[in-house]
Order: C-alpha cells, then sequence, then structure tokens
C-alpha cells in the first residue's frame, strides 16, 4: 500500500520546477539546424546562460527573441550565452518564424519535451538565467517591457561576478 | 462491483490529463479557436434567431426578420 502511495505522489508530481538556486540541468538536445549535432546546457560552464522556451506560436516570444538577440550581440564577448529551446511541434514552423525575426544564437529544437519537463516550464517564453557557475539565479516566466530592463542588468551584474 | 472498482482506477487516471504550457502548439493554431476573430460570431448571433424565427433570441429587438 505505501508503494502504491509512494509511486502515485512519483507520477503525479513529475519534475520540480527549477527555481533561482537550482542547477541548471546537465542536459542536451539536438540544433535546430542540424538534428545530428546535440547541443549541452552543460558545455556552457564559465559562461553566463540565458536558457529561454520559445515558440513561433507565442505572442510575446515576437518581442523577446530580438532582445536577446541584440543582447547576444552586445554581451557575446563577454561571455554571454543565449540557447533558445524551440517548443514548436515542427521545426518548419519554427524556421518560418526565424525568418521574420532572425537570430544568431544558438538554438535547439526540444520536440520531445525532455528539456521542459526537466525545467517544469510554467509559462511561454519562460527564461532561466544561469551565471557562470552553472546555477540558476534568475527566473523569468511570460515576457513583458519590464522583464526587458530587469533581463539587461541581471546579465550586466551576473557579468561583473567574479568568476 | 470490482469491475466498477477497476472503471473508476482507470478513468481516474483521465482526471490528470493536462496540456502543459510549452504543448499548447495546436491549441494555438487560429483553425482551432472558438471565433476566428473575423467577426463570424456575433454574425452566427445575428442570423441564427432569424433562421429559428425566434423573436429578438440573442436580446435584439424585432421580428425574426434578420434585417435589424
Amino acid at each position: 500500500m505505501r508503494a502504491l502511495l509512494v509511486a502515485c505522489v512519483l507520477a503525479s508530481g513529475g519534475a520540480w520546477a527549477i527555481e533561482a538556486g537550482a542547477p541548471l540541468p546537465a542536459l542536451g538536445a539536438p540544433a535546430l539546424e542540424d538534428p545530428a549535432r546535440t547541443v549541452s546546457l552543460a558545455s556552457t560552464k564559465g559562461e553566463v546562460v540565458y536558457v529561454d522556451f520559445w515558440a513561433s506560436w507565442c505572442g510575446p516570444c515576437r518581442q523577446s527573441m530580438p532582445l536577446l538577440e541584440s543582447m547576444q550581440k552586445k554581451y557575446g564577448p563577454r561571455g554571454f550565452h543565449v540557447i533558445g529551446v524551440n517548443k514548436d511541434v515542427s521545426p518548419a514552423d519554427a524556421q518560418r518564424f526565424l525568418r521574420q525575426v532572425p537570430v544568431g544564437f544558438t538554438l535547439v529544437h526540444d520536440g520531445g519535451n525532455k528539456l521542459a519537463q526537466a525545467f517544469d516550464v510554467k509559462a511561454m517564453p519562460s527564461g532561466y538565467l544561469a551565471d557562470r557557475h552553472g546555477v540558476v539565479r534568475y527566473v523569468h516566466r511570460g515576457f513583458t517591457s519590464a522583464s526587458e530592463a530587469a533581463l539587461e542588468r541581471e546579465v550586466a551584474a551576473l557579468l561583473d561576478e567574479a568568476p | 462491483m470490482k469491475k466498477l472498482l477497476l472503471a473508476a482506477l482507470l478513468l481516474g487516471g483521465c482526471t490528470t490529463v493536462h496540456v502543459a504550457p510549452y504543448e499548447r502548439g495546436y491549441l494555438a493554431r487560429p483553425d482551432m479557436a472558438f471565433d476566428a476573430g473575423l467577426g463570424t460570431g456575433r454574425a452566427m448571433e445575428k442570423i441564427h434567431p432569424s433562421k429559428e424565427a425566434a423573436s429578438g433570441g440573442a436580446s435584439v429587438g424585432g421580428g425574426g426578420c434578420g434585417c435589424n
């Protein structure tokens, strides 16, 4: 009986949501452009990383993607790395979106929901900003002009921290 | 009784099915909306009472001719 209860609790709870203070899960996903190549989140240690869950059907993503692109260009040389995790059902939808909103940062496709489940994504878009030690420091759920200013401030602060 | 219990147990699984925020790709398609946002809902509301000959069916005055 107790085993059954434990099983029920485990099955219903699923993954715990990643919040500030948790380490970035050491997972990988296939690159959007080249599915044969796997991009690992663990390979970004030593850099300030922003893992952003987005999709072509997500309205605010149209606003967040160009901003992330400009931040990648501005802070990239100092060790800032954006990884966009695409949640489209078909990568072709993502490509159509990217023709309208072109970005240059790393993009992966999370078709099997492995990453989204590990992070327990609660909103679209969701962004997880991790410091140089691979620890998540800030979580952004949804995207407004307020998150825009906050994100820029947080990235600059994390880059200034001693490695 | 045993069958009922089994059914309750199996159907219980249906209560936990939910769509995660990142799985709403299909739901976000324009053709999945109840109202496509082109005024089709309002048009239906106007036409339906007249087709049903229901005077003021959708809280609109008139004789059900569909002309007001």
